[in-house]
């Protein structure tokens, strides 16, 4: 081989590598380590309020109705799993589920937030997604922000009676793009640019993160969309065994 | 599926104390975080680096490839901090782009570089913890610390789902794939979305079986499990002790 074939292996190993590495991407978690600790902390206690509300409407479901446990624990259990597996993608390289928008139309907001954390959790210690010291971060992007606004639109969408197809996509895809802002919004707080502070870092960061994010969250509102058409007309039973969390599937008629 | 919940079972690690390595990974995760200081977050790096694969005995190739995990998020975010558009050029570098710069100061890439150790440093500890700690080791902990039950129930109760769902999941996939369901994307798309809801539909039909199961066992609203202790040996606790003071000390020092 002569110098420029070299160079070229060589340069094409590295393309390799990095193409390599990119499928591993789980962009929109916050990873270990890399908020200051202040706001690790300051993101845990505003998470604090709406998880202690969605814990004590979860325990007073439960105590009325004891199998909602195990129901609950399987949702957990469908919202990890559903996370984990790779989603179809037209570039060839791998990506995920938040699954925010599913789990919020699905189980309701106070289930989702409990839910989310514990998922989160796990995320952290087997999938290497996320982190134990930004998991307060990453609960308020993704177990309660994405979610209630996704119920949000979805009760809004409800009232004004528009298509339930459109209705689903709308919030499932917005609600993901929600989550994607508040992770942009929470990086540009934590590292202000050095030219223009707060408002060009979050620029810079929802810039560099909308290549990923904006196609993920239009094939994840399509997703959802499938899920839950597909859902309504082959599994009305066990929908209705889900009426029992507040605000959750009781309202997929 | 869960490779780090396989790896970990095989640790040597495994069966010290749990209550330990879990509070040695968030005390030495916390002055990791708190320093940002690439002296100690190297420290860091190298010692539970050392304890995961040389003591735990976890291949190194398969440790190294978990590491590239979150190199992605990494990379996309520290070039976020490099990159500044500016009008006129900073310190540390400038590339010229017709009326404005890409440019950044000397502080902004030192701390650049900070923030990218620091991130390594520690998602090395966290590694530490997820592979030498089962999952219900963990949890074991968590109740110690007073977490409330129905929170200890769901998480053990999620822990053992998983597994069930996850080799639902990947039956079905092969199944479709055996059909050519994922012949391109049209048809990728709807065998994903009928996998996320026949996986849905068994999920829901599952918890009813266990519930009755469960019921027909005397499930009074409970879960009681024994846990398997491993008693703390002195050695240990000194040799975390004075680790994490001697980090302290550094941290005072204040290094780079």
């Amino acid at each position: 081989m002569n110098k420029t074939q070299k160079k070229l292996v060589t340069l094409s190993t590295i393309l390799a590598i990095g193409f390599g590495i990119y499928p591993a991407a789980n962009a929109m978690h916050i990873m270990e380590g890399y908020l200051p600790v202040t706001y690790c902390i300051a993101w845990g206690i505003l998470c604090i309020p709406f998880l202690i509300a969605g814990f004590f409407s979860l325990k007073k479901t439960i105590q009325e109705h004891r199998k909602t446990l195990i129901l609950l624990a399987m949702a957990g259990a469908y919202a990890f799993v559903l996370s984990a597996l790779k989603i179809p993608s037209v570039t060839g390289s791998s990506s995920h589920m938040t699954g925010t928008g599913l789990g919020a139309i699905l189980f309701g907001p106070c289930a989702t937030g409990i839910l989310g954390l514990i998922v989160l959790l796990f995320q952290a210690v087997l999938l290497a997604h996320g982190g134990l010291t930004t998991l307060g971060a990453n609960t308020f992007s993704m177990a309660i922000a994405g979610p209630l606004l996704t119920f949000g639109i979805y009760k809004l969408c409800q009232k004004l009676k528009l298509n339930r197809m459109v209705t689903i996509f709308l919030a499932a895809s917005l609600g993901d793009l929600f989550t994607y802002c508040i992770t942009s919004f929470q990086l540009a707080l934590a590292y202000p640019s050095e030219v223009g502070g707060f408002s060009a870092s979050l620029v810079k960061f929802m810039g560099i993160f909308a290549a990923t994010q904006v196609p993920l969250a239009i094939i994840e509102g399509l997703l959802t969309v499938v899920v839950i058409m597909s859902l309504e007309s082959y599994a009305k039973s066990e929908l209705s065994a889900l009426g029992y969390f507040k605000g959750g599937a009781a309202n997929v008629k | 599926m869960f490779e780090i919940d396989t790896l970990c079972y095989h640790s040597k690690l495994r069966e010290k104390n749990a209550e330990i390595k879990f509070a040695f990974t968030v005390l030495t995760l916390f002055i990791c975080v708190w320093n940002r200081s690439i002296v100690i977050a190297a420290i860091v790096f190298a010692t539970t680096g050392f304890l995961t694969v040389c003591v735990g005995g976890i291949p190194a190739a398969r440790y190294i490839r978990l590491l590239c995990i979150p190199f992605f998020f990494l990379l996309l975010s520290t070039l976020t901090v490099v990159i500044n558009f500016s009008k006129t050029p900073l310190s540390g570098y400038a590339i010229c782009l017709g009326t404005f710069y890409i440019t950044a100061g000397k502080d902004t890439i030192l701390f650049a570089v900070q923030i990218f150790c620091t991130a390594f440093g520690s998602v090395s500890c966290l590694y530490f913890l997820s592979l030498s700690t089962p999952m219900t080791d963990l949890i074991a902990v968590l109740e110690r610390l007073y977490c409330p039950s129905l929170f200890i129930e769901l998480m053990l109760l999620i822990y053992r789902f998983l597994f069930v769902l996850a080799e639902l999941a990947s039956s079905i996939s092969t199944a479709q794939k055996a059909r050519l369901g994922n012949r391109n994307f049209r048809t990728s798309f709807s065998s994903f979305g009928a996998l996320l809801s026949v996986l849905f539909i068994r999920a829901i039909q599952k918890s009813g079986r266990l519930y009755d199961a469960m019921e027909s066992r005397c499930y009074d609203g409970t879960i009681r499990v024994l846990h398997q202790q491993y008693p703390v040996k002195r050695k240990e606790l000194f040799l975390c002790i004075g680790y994490e003071l001697l980090l302290l000390y550094f941290s005072w020092k204040g290094l780079p």
